[in-house]
């Protein structure tokens, strides 16, 4: 079971870059998700992997393969590799047993009977047995979504790529599907790519996120990695809520802002350096209002919000222009207008190692 | 995600199929440079080079002057009629409860693929000064001398040409109006607007692009004809331009001034057809767009049954009328007769067939063509259309627009450049049926790449790479999805091209040779000999073939062919 290694990609379309030395490795047997918004280039990406595409630069390894290079480009049908679309793409004119039953065509020592067999079995394990001679259309659509997981599956590839593959189901079937995916991953062991720009899906399915950002990959960890220790802001706000808090050195575990002054998860700032800080709404607690000391903040509730399992407060932070989101358990109830005071553990003020442009 | 739908899905690594891809578009271009350049060059030829003669000659010649302006004239009238007619009937049968909606569409379709030049013939016989069959019932109910209706004149020919030609215009506007939601015209309903506010000040100008483009269509329809001209214009004792081109080619033939001349039609039709992809380009369709909202039904009121025998005193004009006086004509012993045991009889059948000696080549060779040209061009669009669409080589664009280039040629106009460029080495073509089937080849190319184009658009790329990532090559993904995908659209795609081969007429009659004659021109020489029994049967041939067609076309894809027009 090889793994694949993608080596500063360059893909262009006329003058934008829509992925740019992008560089990535997927180790064996392992499911990696490429997260991010709309047009970031994690689908040029799954297609470059995939050899729809050539890149201007850069390389795709698959274990000892190399499968892409400019002017070098194995063509997809060569790659021991299979993929499931976002629109399925199933082959409407064909049954399902037909369409799972496709890709063994091209296994050549395969007896006939032998594909039968494995087609069945395939869709066995999809729960869909029974289904062979429907056609696609007649099919719903967390089926049809089982029948294109099942014609990428029974080929055994080495590779397997995933394009938005949920995005198409409603938010229950959404779920249910996680969790499958995750299980015949589990099963299967194949080396994944998996596309897609819904945070939860990712950290539900895959042993790690690549977050992309404008065709770079912006961080690489596991879901836990990504969310405590977020390296730029842009990660920091797509894995999770946070309060973002741009804030100057003043020792080398103390930040200032204003009137604001918070002792920090890091113990070597260079007094009078910039420092952007990530605090997530959870780990700030309000406190009692007589209660002093380092890293407690006084304040007033600009606006708390009842969302059923917990509050979720804006917090002007007295002596100074910064307003946090705080989220607290139901009880007890803080009105707006109220004053408050707030603690934030030195662990939980990350100073980003990368903040990127910020205000 | 935006941006690898919007940007260019060339396949790099390009395989075997290469040599495949740029055949046909070198095909392509020579199709249609070569008469072109031809066309060009002949205009500007004198025995010692470059001259401007040929053109001086056509703007000094008076003659061709008239003929000129009585194009504009007629061109002009066809088009404000023909939305004067089109655009009422479609805003009734997409919007309103006229009853028989269905059946209007039918008959508006029915218009849409008559010949025309069949429905001028037609109109002879109704409305003739002498013999015409309403003239005669006019005179013998109010006693009067002199005949109601003079067909042989500039309104009988506008009049003729509009019945035919309206469809367009009814395409574009039925077409639009089924895109607008009522939501939409209620907003403004809400906002205290009256039903006729509403439509003026809503409807209207959403409308307006397909109104102005159906217009234009209609004119570039009208510019182009030859056969009603022919039949009608001439015994009348005018020209028009097309027909002023064809009687360039009688003997002794100018084949300059004809190349000269053939210039300004061709101009005119590039920039009329250059004005309507802007106006549809600029609004419209997307603003319009979505296929969302529901449409509401307008209710008539009382107005219903009026409304109705509106709508089928046009068909009346355009479809009843003349197919029953063909049908009357094909079955009587003498036309203008009334219909009685006694003028019934089948020998108008047997003439047409069995004694009249160039029917029977001109159905064979017809037929030849019309299949040999349909399936030729209906693989040729297909390959053309599949590069294209899938953007395989470089200046795809290129082979898109040359595909697209001769709906800007008029069939007249096509004809002179093809005589121009194949009666000389190294292609001797006149004289044979190549030439018949390159003219029509390059003349439905359009039509035919319009429909293959909108059918390999309708195939998602995704389910071609689906079948590469799991081991298909490109050609084996051809074979095993694309092309059972695309099958029924190409079917399409061929009747389309056979349709329009088998009522060709306005390059035939210039190309043909007395070994070479096509159906078209066969009842062109059955005018000039007054049959007109045998003109009705042989009429009633190709409209049955044609109807056979779109039956076939309707049943492949499941819709009909006017939704399927522009």
């Amino acid at each position: 079971m090889p793994g694949v290694s993608l080596r500063a990609l360059t893909k262009r379309y006329g003058d934008t870059a829509a992925v740019e030395r992008l560089s990535l490795d997927v180790r064996p047997g392992e499911l990696v998700a490429l997260l991010g918004p709309s047009g970031c280039g994690k689908t040029t990406t799954l297609r470059l992997v995939a050899g729809f595409l050539q890149p201007e630069a850069g390389e795709i390894w698959v274990g000892d393969r190399r499968l892409s290079a400019p002017g070098a480009v194995t063509p997809p049908e060569r790659r021991r590799m299979a993929m499931i679309f976002q629109s399925y793409a199933l082959w409407p004119h064909m049954t399902v047993a037909q369409n799972v039953g496709y890709g063994l065509r091209f296994q050549r020592a395969l007896a006939r009977a032998e594909r039968a067999k494995r087609v069945a079995e395939m869709l066995r394990v999809v729960q869909l047995a029974g289904y062979e001679g429907r056609y696609p259309g007649e099919l719903s659509g967390g089926q049809q979504q089982r029948v294109a997981v099942a014609r990428a599956l029974v080929v055994e590839p080495e590779i397997l790529l995933l394009d938005e593959p949920l995005s198409n189901l409603d938010a229950n079937l959404r779920e249910e599907m996680r969790v499958e995916i995750r299980r015949l991953h589990e099963a299967f062991g194949i080396t994944t790519l998996y596309v897609t720009h819904d945070q939860a899906e990712a950290m539900v399915i895959s042993d790690r996120i690549a977050v992309i950002q404008g065709g770079r990959v912006a961080q690489v960890g596991t879901a836990d990695e990504l969310f405590d220790t977020p390296r730029s802001r842009f990660v920091a706000e797509f894995i999770g809520k946070t309060n973002l808090v741009d804030a100057v050195a003043v020792a080398p575990d103390t930040v200032e802002r204003g009137g604001l002054r918070l002792r920090v998860a890091a113990a070597g700032l260079a007094p009078g350096a910039r420092v952007t800080l990530s605090i997530r709404p959870h780990l700030i607690a309000p406190v009692a209002v007589t209660e002093t000391g380092s890293n407690v903040l006084g304040g007033t509730v600009r606006r708390a919000s009842f969302l059923g399992d917990a509050m979720d407060y804006e917090v002007e932070i007295a002596a100074s222009d910064v307003v946090l989101r705080v989220t607290a358990p139901p009880a007890p109830r803080l009105r707006a207008g109220e004053a408050v005071r707030v603690r934030i553990e030195p662990g939980a003020c990350l100073p980003l190692v990368d903040p990127g442009e910020g205000t | 995600m935006a941006v690898p739908a919007v940007a260019p899905r060339r396949l790099e690594g390009l395989d075997r199929a290469l040599p495949v891809w740029v055949a046909a578009a070198l095909a392509l271009v020579f199709l249609m440079g070569l008469p072109l350049g031809w066309l060009a060059w002949m205009s500007v030829s004198g025995e010692s080079g470059f001259t401007l003669r040929h053109y001086e000659k056509v703007v000094a010649d008076p003659a061709l002057r008239k003929a000129l302006w009585n194009t504009v004239v007629m061109a002009f009238w066809v088009g404000l009629a023909s939305l004067a007619v089109g655009a009422p009937l479609a805003w009734l049968t997409a919007r309103t409860d006229v009853p028989g909606r269905g059946l209007i569409r039918a008959l508006v379709l029915a218009s849409f693929v008559t010949p025309p030049f069949l429905g001028a013939f037609a109109w002879v016989m109704l409305a003739g000064p002498n013999a015409g069959l309403l003239n005669r019932l006019w005179r013998s109910a109010t006693g009067a001398e002199a005949p109601l209706l003079n067909i042989f004149s500039m309104p009988g020919l506008i009049f003729v040409v509009t019945i035919y030609t309206f469809p367009y215009v009814y395409i574009m506007v039925a077409n639009t109006l089924a895109l607008i939601a009522s939501d939409l015209e209620e907003a403004g309903a809400i906002l205290g607007a009256g039903r006729l506010w509403v439509a003026l000040t809503i409807t209207l100008p959403m409308v307006l692009p397909a109104l102005a483009s159906g217009f234009i269509l209609a004119l570039l329809q009208a510019l182009a004809l030859f056969g009603s001209p022919a039949i009608l214009a001439l015994p009348a004792g005018f020209h028009t331009v097309t027909t002023q081109i064809w009687s360039l080619f009688q003997f002794p033939p100018k084949v300059e001034m004809a190349a000269a001349f053939s210039l300004p039609l061709f101009l005119a039709t590039a920039l009329l057809l250059a004005a309507q992809k802007r106006l549809l380009g600029r609004r419209g369709y997307a603003a319009v767009g979505g296929k969302g909202g529901a449409r509401r039904v307008i209710s008539l009121g009382r107005w219903r049954l009026p409304a109705l025998a509106a709508c089928l005193a046009v068909m009346a004009c355009a479809i009843f009328l003349p197919y029953g006086i063909l049908a009357k004509a094909a079955f009587s012993r003498a036309w203008a007769q009334p219909l009685t045991w006694s003028n019934l009889t089948l020998k108008n059948f047997t003439f047409t067939f069995f004694e009249y000696s160039a029917t029977q080549a001109a159905i064979v060779n017809t037929l030849e063509l019309g299949v040999l040209t349909a399936t030729v061009g209906a693989g040729l669009v297909a390959l053309l259309a599949y590069v294209t669409s899938r953007r395989l080589v470089i200046g795809h664009q290129v082979i898109a627009f040359l595909a697209l280039a001769p709906v800007v040629i008029p069939g007249v106009v096509l004809a002179v450049a093809l005589f121009i460029a194949y009666t000389r080495p190294p292609f001797l073509l006149y004289g044979t049926l190549w030439i018949l089937f390159i003219a029509y080849l390059t003349k439905e190319m359009p039509v035919g790449y319009a429909q293959a184009d909108a059918t390999f658009r309708g195939i998602p790329t995704e389910l071609e790479d689906a079948g590469r990532i799991l081991g298909a090559g490109r050609f084996r993904v051809l074979r095993d999805v694309t092309a059972p995908l695309a099958r029924s659209g190409i079917i399409a795609a061929w009747c389309f091209v056979f349709i329009g081969v088998i009522r060709e007429l306005s390059a035939s009659i210039i190309l043909f040779t007395p070994s070479t004659k096509v159906m078209s021109v066969v009842l062109f020489d059955l005018k000039e000999e007054g049959q007109f029994g045998a003109i009705a049967v042989l009429g009633l041939v190709m409209l049955a073939l044609t109807f056979a067609t779109v039956a076939l076309v309707q049943a492949v894809l499941g819709r009909d062919v006017l939704g399927a027009r522009d």
